[in-house]
């Protein structure tokens, strides 16, 4: 399935950074390292984010979101369930525990309003993940999988990038080198990530979790997470 | 996803074999089965606390996993019973000559049923290469508090890992739903074992699972363990142990230079929570005191 014209434009909705879930409101344990002066300029920012997309974004969000891709393909309602609560009980810290469930919850509701009812019922779930509304929206909108994990991961590394933009802080054109150099890194985790068999997914992140954690009791906060 | 870790060509390590069935009988928790194959043995049960609860010891005569090995370990634990499982000595994996080695361990708790799992520490020694898998399934209301602690490298001996394979999974499931999933992948060289968001060069990482949700427990461990940490000698090595609330899960974490010190905290949270979750003070086990 190539990606037409119609299906790249939804593509672009689905990762501008003005999609109304909130993203912009969660910092995944930066605003934490940079308090703590783990990430403290373009270099350690880059380390850090890089880090996660090459660790985590590629050995778990990217194999889970191809097999909730698949899953709603094939409207394959156990298999969605089944995986999202696979990717929801791998993260290790209650905020991005509370992340992933506040931008499903509201990518459900935006997706419910754009016409996509079968994001309805997960709309107040408990236990959901931005992955798994993001692929449902993904397979409708007919963006083939390796589009649609790679603007999955440039949504998370543009959104981690702005919050180090903001925190450290790091000039304009600091950002953009930043983004650059992502680009080979995000194509190398959605080429190695789709490609991933079930029992090797899964990345913990030791020190993720823990400034994750660390971050709930953090004095002074701009992030949620 | 396969409880049992594949090996890909017949291995000529030890094969070895556990399995603990754990019944209740009056008041009384009874070990009621106890199957062994090649050297993984059970120390005869023991009651320090009552007829109630269990008290186990797992021992691997050998003293050590070689690449090749084959550990597993199964314990069921029926309605209503309440073991705590523990082990004498340290877990210690050799540098390997090639072949993985696999350790095994599938714990399930049946409804109204308590599981303590309180083994000591993991030693990894540089170039071994290792997949562990523990993982423990709940069911009804059963109840769980555990921990697995790993030391990549032998600080204590100046050795770092800097090569070899390190593959854990340790998981948490309640009818058949994950509650929490931690797959660590540690190759020696890898970017992880280094960084800030990785194990920041820290030998020692380990994780506390207690599943339920004390009331106020996440903020009484956290004041035990800010306590315990100023009492303890300085270590000037970047040390991190905090605890998180997950939907049904308490989570404790130590990143760190030490397995005693992990301990020592695991223990202080152990403390706090089986009053809390057990209705029962906590009792040391004697193989805690080396």
């Amino acid at each position: 399935m190539p990606l037409t014209l119609p299906s790249l434009l939804r593509l672009l909705q689905l990762c501008s950074p003005t999609l109304p879930v909130g993203a912009y409101a969660y910092s995944q344990g930066l605003e934490y390292a940079v308090d703590r002066g783990w990430v403290r300029d373009e270099t350690s920012a880059g380390e850090w984010i890089l880090g996660l997309l090459n660790h985590s974004v590629r050995r778990l969000d990217v194999p889970v979101l191809a097999r909730l891709y698949r899953g709603w393909q094939e409207t394959d309602a156990e298999a969605v369930q089944r995986w999202n609560a696979r990717l929801y009980a791998s993260r290790e810290a209650a905020e991005l525990q509370q992340e992933d469930r506040h931008l499903g919850t509201a990518l459900a509701r935006l997706l419910v309003d754009l016409g996509l009812n079968e994001a309805t019922s997960w709309r107040n779930a408990p236990q959901v993940c931005f992955a798994t509304l993001f692929s449902l929206a993904a397979v409708r909108w007919e963006i083939p999988l390796p589009e649609a994990a790679t603007g999955y991961a440039w949504a998370w590394t543009e959104n981690q990038i702005i919050a180090a933009t903001r925190l450290i802080p790091l000039g304009q054109t600091a950002s953009q080198r930043l983004l650059v150099a992502a680009g080979s890194a995000i194509a190398a985790a959605v080429v190695d990530g789709l490609t991933l068999a079930d029992e090797e997914i899964g990345a913990a992140a030791p020190g993720l979790a823990l400034a994750g954690i660390l971050h709930e009791t953090q004095y002074s906060r701009l992030f949620r997470s | 996803m396969p409880l049992r870790a594949t090996v890909p060509t017949p291995s000529k390590g030890w094969q070895a074999c556990l399995t603990l069935g754990f019944q209740r009988q009056g008041s009384r928790t009874i070990l009621g089965s106890c199957l062994h194959r090649g050297p993984l043995q059970v120390q005869r049960p023991f009651y320090p606390e009552g007829e109630a609860v269990c008290h186990v010891a797992i021992l691997h005569p050998p003293g050590g996993v070689v690449g090749g090995d084959e550990l597993r370990f199964n314990a069921a634990l029926d309605a209503n019973s309440h073991a705590l499982i523990t082990t004498p000595a340290a877990g210690k994996f050799y540098r390997s000559a090639g072949p993985m080695a696999y350790q095994t361990q599938r714990l399930t708790v049946a409804a109204g049923a308590v599981l303590e799992w309180l083994p000591q520490e993991n030693i990894v020694y540089a170039g071994a290469k290792i997949h562990a898998i523990t993982r423990v399934e709940l069911q009804g209301d059963a109840r769980f508090i555990g921990w697995e602690i790993l030391c990549l490298g032998r600080p204590a001996a100046g050795e770092i890992f800097t090569t070899g394979e390190y593959r854990q999974n340790f998981e948490l499931w309640r009818d058949g739903e994950p509650l929490y999933l931690e797959h660590s992948r540690y190759n020696g060289g890898d970017p992880v074992l280094a960084a800030r968001w990785g194990l920041q060069n820290q030998p020692v990482s380990a994780t506390l699972l207690c599943a339920g949700s004390p009331p106020d427990g996440v903020n009484i461990i956290r004041a035990g363990w800010e306590e315990l940490m100023a009492l303890l000698p300085a270590t000037g090595a970047g040390e991190l142990a905090t605890v998180t609330q997950l939907d049904g899960v308490l989570i404790g974490r130590y990143l760190g230079p030490s397995a005693v010190r992990a301990r020592r905290l695991f223990t202080l949270a152990w403390e706090v929570l089986r009053p809390a979750i057990l209705n029962r003070p906590a009792c040391p086990s004697r193989f805690w005191n080396t």
